[in-house]
């Protein structure tokens, strides 16, 4: 009997597809390169780290005792307000969507963060991949020869394949720290370009024989980490944001999230499936309101000037787009006159590939103390990204080796308010 | 200095309250609440009077004017002058937060988070303006009308009569960028009596988000800019002095308020920098204000278990506001 779902080999990454593809990338000619542009799935996923409040930015409550002292200012869409912290996405809002009903389970940042990102499935005793793990998985490389799942962030780089969870390390993130390719990524000057080939040539040997004995899993992560370094290193360009218009740069802002947004523009631009970035230091506890008017804005001119280069370019059809935290703030302001951690009724911005632009779904009560409408976990909004991505959570399935696992949560369903 | 001592049982606003002031007379004190609320007590009896209402957002600042109106500022812009408890007039001041408010013989001054300084008549019309392009926190005019303006940078800007800038004094200790963030800022701006020293504070940050930050309290000579004293709190939890006030005779009273539920009022001697009383017995301290007659203090800070994350419960099972406990104290 024919199995009617994907098997994991249908998905595999493996060194010479990636590396096939990259070929492809490279040889297509224009037509066929648009071609496969439109096409394309990919996702930019936005991370701010510790918890942005849902006050301060998508669900403003002006004038209400847990408000704050920031003003709601209208939209491009008639009727939606956010927060005046936003005024550069408010005039992005008509191709964006807000669900204001999100309510899930973990207030602290260890849990909320792996929870969140993994979708909360049932127990199920493995490890869920992160969702940048699961989309290499669901959408593949594509046709850049880049890694499929990319994350732009502060500090430290490196392979992190621990993101992949039972898929193995290769589909774990390549993470450019400081939005920096990774260290030692050139071939050093003294070593002649035949030189590196027989070094290469000498460690897949060794890399072979290795592998005989071993979990294939694990040696292919191996390669595979090999092989992206080698597609990196003939792309370094990427990462010189000074070849890029001064305007596109005042437009992003000089600032770490500001930067890491223009690279992973290019990083879209150039085919990348999953693109994450990460701005940390959102964990307001303490002068959050003159915490978020510093941090929002920051958040605001380069996402709104990410919004619009994605329209301008026609990507908006190809690329989901996800702005969020692993919780949001509480309504109640501490004597620190900060927000604490608040799982219990916040929001997410979503937009581009497969979302319905310009509408909100769900809402809080009149205080911003719970959801006033269905409640929404993180599994419900797993269940609308695949959607929205063309990725049937009721039809596809994992498979741990021979374990048929759900792709999400199998209680939960999208949000069908914001599908396009 | 003898201790001061704790008078009376606290007065309990029903939310909480970022600025306190006595009237000229000392009959009476104000409160800016977040609520949009002014709320005001008589003195000494506590016996609460006619709110005031017509903000928007925060309250954020009060000042009295000497003949005993009173101008209130709210988060939206809007600067009110109440007379006799009426509305005497009220303006569109500044695009969003207004941070502070001083008040000179015969001007009004105003500053905001849109970084405009603005001066204003008595009657609330437009003097001056001048556009600094920053975050500018506080303001306060020297004895013989200077005023100068303190911003999220940590930099103090002396500004002439038409508010053009003659010179900045550099407090860099008072800023640091976290990540993305700027913390800290010149929170509070003040002048001895006789206008030689300005009494700068805030914090000294060492994160962003929590505010892990040092208070700081900065003496500078005005002539040259140089710093005097400063003191400076022993740990990083201490958080950030909201509020600074001068006696009559140049002793300084100060609160801070900290990580998490850290709380002191302190009074100074200058130029002694080590302070002569430091109170811990109140969470979160907000707003301190000396009343006219020199020999009693208020303070507000914040109730006890005012932080947590997730659903904490009130007693009645409800999910609670917190306030700011107003208390008196008595000092010799």
């Amino acid at each position: 009997m024919i199995n009617p779902f994907c098997t994991p080999a249908d998905h595999r990454l493996n060194r010479r597809a990636f590396l096939g593809a990259a070929a492809l990338g490279g040889l297509a000619t224009p037509a066929f390169a648009e071609a496969l542009r439109k096409e394309r799935r990919q996702v930019l996923f936005v991370w701010l780290d510790g918890g942005i409040s849902q006050l301060e930015s998508w669900d403003p409550k002006p004038n209400t005792i847990f408000g704050g002292p920031f003003r709601a200012i209208p939209t491009s869409v008639p009727g939606i307000h956010i927060s005046e912290l936003l005024p550069e996405t408010a005039k992005q809002m008509h191709r964006l969507a807000l669900v204001r009903s999100v309510c899930t389970q973990d207030n602290s940042h260890s849990a909320g963060v792996d929870r969140i990102q993994r979708g909360d499935p049932k127990n199920r005793g493995v490890v869920y991949p992160y969702l940048g793990s699961a989309m290499a998985r669901w959408l593949g490389p594509g046709t850049s020869g880049l890694p499929p799942y990319i994350w732009v962030k502060p500090m430290n780089g490196g392979f992190i394949y621990k993101d992949a969870g039972f898929l193995g390390p290769k589909y774990g993130a390549l993470a450019l720290g400081d939005g920096k390719p990774p260290e030692n990524l050139l071939r050093p000057a003294e070593i002649s370009e035949v030189d590196d080939a027989e070094r290469n040539e000498l460690r897949e040997l060794a890399d072979k024989r290795y592998a005989e004995k071993r979990k294939a899993d694990t040696t292919d992560a191996n390669s595979y980490a090999f092989a992206m370094a080698a597609q990196l290193q003939k792309r370094v360009e990427l990462f010189d944001l000074s070849k890029l218009p001064e305007k596109d740069r005042d437009r992003y802002g000089s600032h770490d999230l500001g930067r890491h947004l223009l690279l992973a523009r290019r990083l879209l631009e150039e085919g990348v499936t999953f693109v994450k970035v990460t701005s940390y230091g959102w964990d307001t506890h303490g002068d959050n309101f003159n915490g978020h008017a510093s941090l929002v804005p920051k958040f605001d001119k380069p996402f709104a000037a990410m919004i619009q280069d994605l329209a301008d370019r026609g990507m908006l059809d190809n690329v989901l787009v996800i702005a969020m935290s692993e919780f949001g703030r509480t309504p109640r302001i501490n004597g620190h006159l900060g927000r604490d951690h608040w799982p219990e009724a916040w929001s997410v911005c979503m937009g581009g590939r497969g979302i319905k632009p310009g509408v909100v779904a769900g809402k809080t009560n009149e205080k911003g103390t719970d959801v006033a409408t269905e409640p929404h976990d993180i599994g419900h909004l797993f269940h609308t990204w695949f959607r929205a991505l063309g990725v049937d959570p009721e039809k596809q399935k994992y498979y741990n080796a021979t374990q048929p696992l759900p792709i999400a949560h199998e209680e939960m369903h999208p949000v069908k308010e914001v599908l396009a | 200095m003898k201790p001061p001592k704790e008078r009376g049982k606290p007065i309990v606003p029903p939310c909480q309250v970022i600025r306190i002031r006595f009237s000229p007379d000392g009959k009476e004190l104000a409160a800016a609440c977040v609520d949009g609320v002014v709320r005001r007590w008589s003195v000494p009896d506590a016996k609460p009077l006619t709110e005031l209402k017509g903000h928007d957002g925060w309250v954020t600042t009060l000042s009295y004017s000497p003949n005993g109106d009173l101008l209130s500022a709210d988060s939206w812009g809007k600067l009110v002058r109440w007379s006799n408890e009426k509305v005497r007039w009220s303006i569109a001041a500044h695009d969003g937060w207004l941070r502070a408010v001083a008040i000179a013989k015969d001007r009004i001054a105003t500053c905001g988070r849109d970084g405009y300084v603005r001066e204003w008549t008595a009657d609330g019309k437009k003097l001056h303006e001048a556009q600094f392009g920053v975050d500018l926190y506080s303001l306060v005019y020297s004895p013989d009308g200077v005023l100068i303006v303190g911003d999220l940078f940590g930099q103090i800007r002396v500004l002439d009569s038409h508010l053009k800038m003659l010179r900045k004094l550099e407090q860099k200790e008072f800023h640091l960028l976290d990540r993305i963030q700027d913390v800290g800022g010149v929170r509070c701006l003040a002048f001895s009596p006789d206008g030689k020293t300005i009494y700068a504070a805030g914090c000294q940050p060492k994160t962003g988000g929590f505010v892990q930050a040092f208070p700081l309290l900065v003496a500078l000579d005005f002539a040259t800019g140089k710093t005097l004293w400063s003191w400076k709190g022993a740990n990083d939890n201490e958080g950030i002095v909201h509020d600074l006030r001068v006696f009559a005779d140049g002793r300084l009273a100060a609160v801070t308020s900290g990580q998490p539920g850290q709380g002191k009022f302190l009074l100074f001697e200058p130029p002694t920098a080590t302070p002569a009383f430091v109170s811990t017995k109140m969470p979160n301290c907000h707003s301190v204000d000396i009343h006219p007659d020199g020999k009693q203090i208020a303070t507000s800070a914040t109730n006890a278990n005012s932080s947590g994350n997730g659903r904490v419960k009130g007693k009645a099972g409800e999910y609670p506001e917190n306030s700011s406990p107003i208390q008196y104290w008595d000092i010799e």
